[in-house]
């Protein structure tokens, strides 16, 4: 089926902050072929994606449209060559009808007037040809996630465009509706139409695509052809099978089961059903290891934990005392949390070490008179520089102009400053560099030999399996497998987090 | 799963509570001659309704693309101002005088819409900002007498002040029939035309629409423009109606017609309601007003009394959405269960 070339980017270069995302990466997408991207998170798969379709300028290369070099420099030169992306991120509009969603910007008129016979018959026609489960009329506001999501494929395909970007078009579909989406897929390859499927769910790729390219670490790994897309072969070039056979792509892992239970989790279930019944639990100087992918619920899990976010059923105990999740109570109770967005969640960009340290120890911090003792909150930022060497050593320092290595342990340091149970991080050593990340690991390995117990989510494999004693993998909001006392391989945990069984090693 | 629409269900939500009010007034205040419910009442109740809902369609408009214009009071004593002097010390024709005021209207509006689309000025403080000097630049070119001190400029030429009264039947006022034909077209624009769904997009997400190739900074420049020929036309009817101005016309209005729209169900978060939500509003404000005159309320009371409405209104709406939100999250959830 597949023909000529439609979409070739050749030699892609981009870097953020002088950190490589992109290094010399090749794509290429012929008419009539359903393409799939692939790559763990962090890959590059978005940002070639934004390259594409003008979102984000390229630091050097070329792309080329039916042979021809084009330069991309807005969303609307993508759409004028026929270039449709459907984002992750919806962006319809609530307030309009599905119709006037489908034509924004270009509706039919009338004269003045929007001529909404015409724009709603047209609709229809396009709902009636790919059989979506809605009508012209409805206002989206009054819509389920799942049929917004079909509104935006349908803007796609009102475009009558050439090619097709699907940016996990699946993740928010029902069965039904991802059934649905599969078939019309089909139907735009037999039209000619060319798609760019990107998903983290192997079974679709391996559905749907003629063929498949991954991308490792912002480098092109392979491109397969269908007869090669075979789930054991696409993960271990996913993971990468040099890295696979070298130190920390497989660990052993050893839990103590005399250490009394420290956080027990029983039933936590989410009032938008991001994650039902989770229960496990973490012993004192235990790490737990929380894997899976981007959106399996992990983060939401450990906010509820903690009690940013309220969970709708489910109980949390410390040290076999029931707890009230709320952040000031989990903070009373010996509970510290690192977030995952370090900049705008984890610390106060303009504020200093001692600033920072002291701000969720207020209450430890010494009264002098009426006010908050200067000496003890600088004597106390001190501490932390000097136990876990936050560099510059300068307690006065702006956290937000250090690096992202000492930010995190200016983040870490103001919960050593407390009495510690129970420790959780969320992405604890993302955008940090290498050395860096050594150090927080062993940070974590510390409190946890001084019997703190600590929840590490990570979507990095290679740390997964570096800090973890026990590892959890959740999927879609469940847990779907535990690693206790076996050896495991990032192989192991990314096919649990895929939903894939791990039948052909 | 049939439900009523979300649009619908806060039109009758606002009608009610009109109906609600106009029930609880004609209790307390009474009914008949010289009292709440009588038609001479009631006309004066749409009478004074109307000048904010003419502004209303304006600031309907801009509040939909999640914005504000907190200086519609001061341009009305601008153009005022601007028509008085004309008036007073030229010898043009009326009609002159009045399209002159409508540009000084047009103009302030697209200076607002300058400073907050183009400049990107947050538009609470640009159009605060404009509020102050669109107050100076009247007191500036205020009409003042021989020594100096600014005085009321009556404006009583009888090509003029016809249009402050009824036309020629009674209570048809000229005011009400400009309110309505402006509302209608108001509306027509807002439902009807690629403007209309542009301003709804913008204010419902900015991002989205830049994506869908609308001009976000275009849209919003032509929302405050609205609102500035809008202003001159409440303008043109309310010094007719005064038969005079004087530069502190206007002062605390700014507050009228942006309550009208939130009562009226225009969320200020943007991308919701309509120009008939606003007017609704606008009834609801003006049926206050003369209900707690008939009360014999003190007038400071007035005050907290639309205060309190106006943080009663923004609060239901806001758990009302918050509810709705949430419905469509749970559904959403269902659906990926199946």
């Amino acid at each position: 089926m597949a023909g000529n070339t439609i979409l070739e980017a050749k030699n892609i270069y981009k870097s953020f902050s002088g950190v490589p995302v992109l290094q010399d990466v090749h794509f290429e997408v012929k008419a009539g072929e359903v393409h799939a991207l692939m790559g763990e998170n962090g890959a590059g798969k978005s940002t070639l994606i934004k390259i594409i379709t003008g979102v984000y300028a390229k630091d050097d290369g070329q792309i080329y449209w039916e042979g021809k070099p084009v330069e991309i420099n807005t969303y609307q030169d993508c759409q004028k060559l026929g270039v449709a992306c459907i984002y992750q991120e919806l962006s319809v509009i609530p307030p309009l009808t599905v119709a006037q969603n489908v034509f924004l910007g270009r509706e039919p008129r009338k004269g003045p007037f929007i001529d909404y016979a015409k724009m709603n018959k047209m609709t229809q026609e396009l709902i009636d040809k790919y059989q979506f489960p809605l009508k012209p009329t409805t206002v989206v506001d009054n819509l389920g996630i799942g049929q917004r999501q079909l509104i935006e494929i349908l803007k796609g395909l009102s475009q009558n465009s050439k090619l097709l970007i699907m940016d996990e078009p699946t993740a928010s579909l029902s069965g039904q509706e991802a059934e649905m989406l599969f078939k019309i897929i089909q139907t735009l390859r037999s039209e000619g139409v060319s798609i760019i499927y990107i998903s983290h769910r192997l079974e679709e790729v391996y559905m749907l695509s003629d063929r498949l390219t991954i991308l490792r670490d912002g480098k092109n790994a392979a491109v397969l052809e269908k007869e090669d897309i075979i789930p054991a072969k696409v993960i271990e070039t996913m993971i990468g099978k040099v890295v696979d056979e070298s130190a920390g792509s497989k660990k052993m892992l050893h839990s103590n089961d005399e250490a009394e239970v420290r956080l027990d989790v029983k039933g936590l279930t989410d009032k938008t059903d991001r994650y039902r019944n989770i229960s496990f639990q973490v012993r004192k100087g235990e790490i737990l290891g929380l894997g899976g992918l981007i959106g399996a619920g992990r983060t939401e899990v450990v906010r509820a934990i903690y009690g940013v976010d309220k969970a709708a059923s489910g109980e949390v105990y410390l040290d076999g005392k029931k707890l009230d999740p709320s952040p000031k109570n989990s903070i009373h109770e010996g509970i510290g949390f690192v977030p995952e967005d370090r900049r705008n969640q984890g610390f106060i960009p303009l504020l200093s070490t001692t600033k920072n340290v002291a701000l969720t120890n207020y209450d430890i911090v010494k009264i002098q008179g009426t006010s908050i003792s200067d000496a003890d909150e600088l004597a106390m930022s001190k501490r932390a520089i000097e136990a876990i060497d936050i560099r510059p050593a300068d307690p006065n320092k702006e956290v937000g102009v250090m690096s992202g290595g000492n930010q995190q342990k200016v983040v870490l340091g103001k919960w050593l400053m407390r009495d510690l149970k129970l420790l959780i991080v969320d992405e604890p050593t993302a955008g940090i560099d290498v050395g860096a990340k050594d150090e927080i690991y062993s940070i974590l390995e510390n409190l946890a030999k001084d019997g703190v117990a600590v929840i590490v989510v990570t979507s990095d494999l290679q740390e997964l399996l570096r800090v973890s004693h026990r590892i959890l993998v959740m999927r879609k909001g469940d847990i779907v497998k535990e690693f206790k006392n076996v050896e495991v391989t990032q192989s192991m945990v990314l096919s649990a987090g895929q939903g894939v069984e791990e039948e052909a090693k | 799963m049939k439900r009523m629409n979300q649009t619908t269900m806060r039109r009758l939500i606002s009608i009610g509570m009109l109906l609600i009010l106009v029930a609880l007034f004609a209790g307390l205040a009474g009914t008949g001659e010289g009292k709440f419910f009588n038609e001479t009442n009631l006309i004066e109740i749409v009478r004074n309704a109307s000048i904010p809902a003419i502004i209303g369609v304006g600031i309907t408009y801009v509040i939909i693309t999640a914005g504000i214009d907190l200086s519609t009071g001061s341009m009305l004593a601008l153009v005022g101002m601007v028509m008085a002097n004309i008036y007073v010390y030229t010898l043009l024709p009326i009609p002159v005088m009045i399209l002159a005021g409508l540009l000084v209207g047009l103009a302030c509006g697209l200076v607002n819409g300058f400073i907050v689309a183009k400049l990107n000025v947050p538009e609470f403080i640009g159009t605060l900002a404009t509020m102050l000097i669109f107050r100076g630049l009247t007191y500036i070119i205020a009409v003042k007498n021989d020594i100096g001190a600014i005085e009321s400029v009556r404006m009583n030429h009888s090509q003029y002040a016809f249009l402050g009264s009824d036309f020629w039947y009674y209570g048809l006022y000229y005011v009400i029939v400009a309110m309505v034909v402006i509302v209608a077209i108001g509306q027509i624009v807002l439902k009807y035309t690629r403007f209309g769904t542009n301003l709804y997009s913008v204010g419902a997400s900015k991002k989205a629409a830049t994506l869908s190739g609308i001009d976000v900074m275009k849209t919003r420049l032509i929302a405050y423009a609205i609102t500035g020929v809008t202003v001159a036309i409440g303008a043109i009817f309310m010094t007719a109606k005064l038969q005079s101005t004087t530069a502190n016309l206007g002062t605390d209005f700014e507050f009228d017609p942006i309550a009208a729209a939130v009562v009226g169900g225009v969320a200020l978060s943007g991308g919701s309601g309509d120009v008939i939500g606003t007017l609704i509003g606008a009834l609801f404000m003006a049926t206050l007003d003369n209900g707690v005159k008939m009360l014999d309320m003190n007038a400071s009371y007035q005050y907290i009394v639309k205060g309190a409405i106006i943080i009663a209104v923004v609060i239901f709406d806001a758990l009302y959405k918050k509810r709705i939100d949430r419905r469509a999250k749970e559904e959403g959830a269902k659906e990926g269960l199946e």
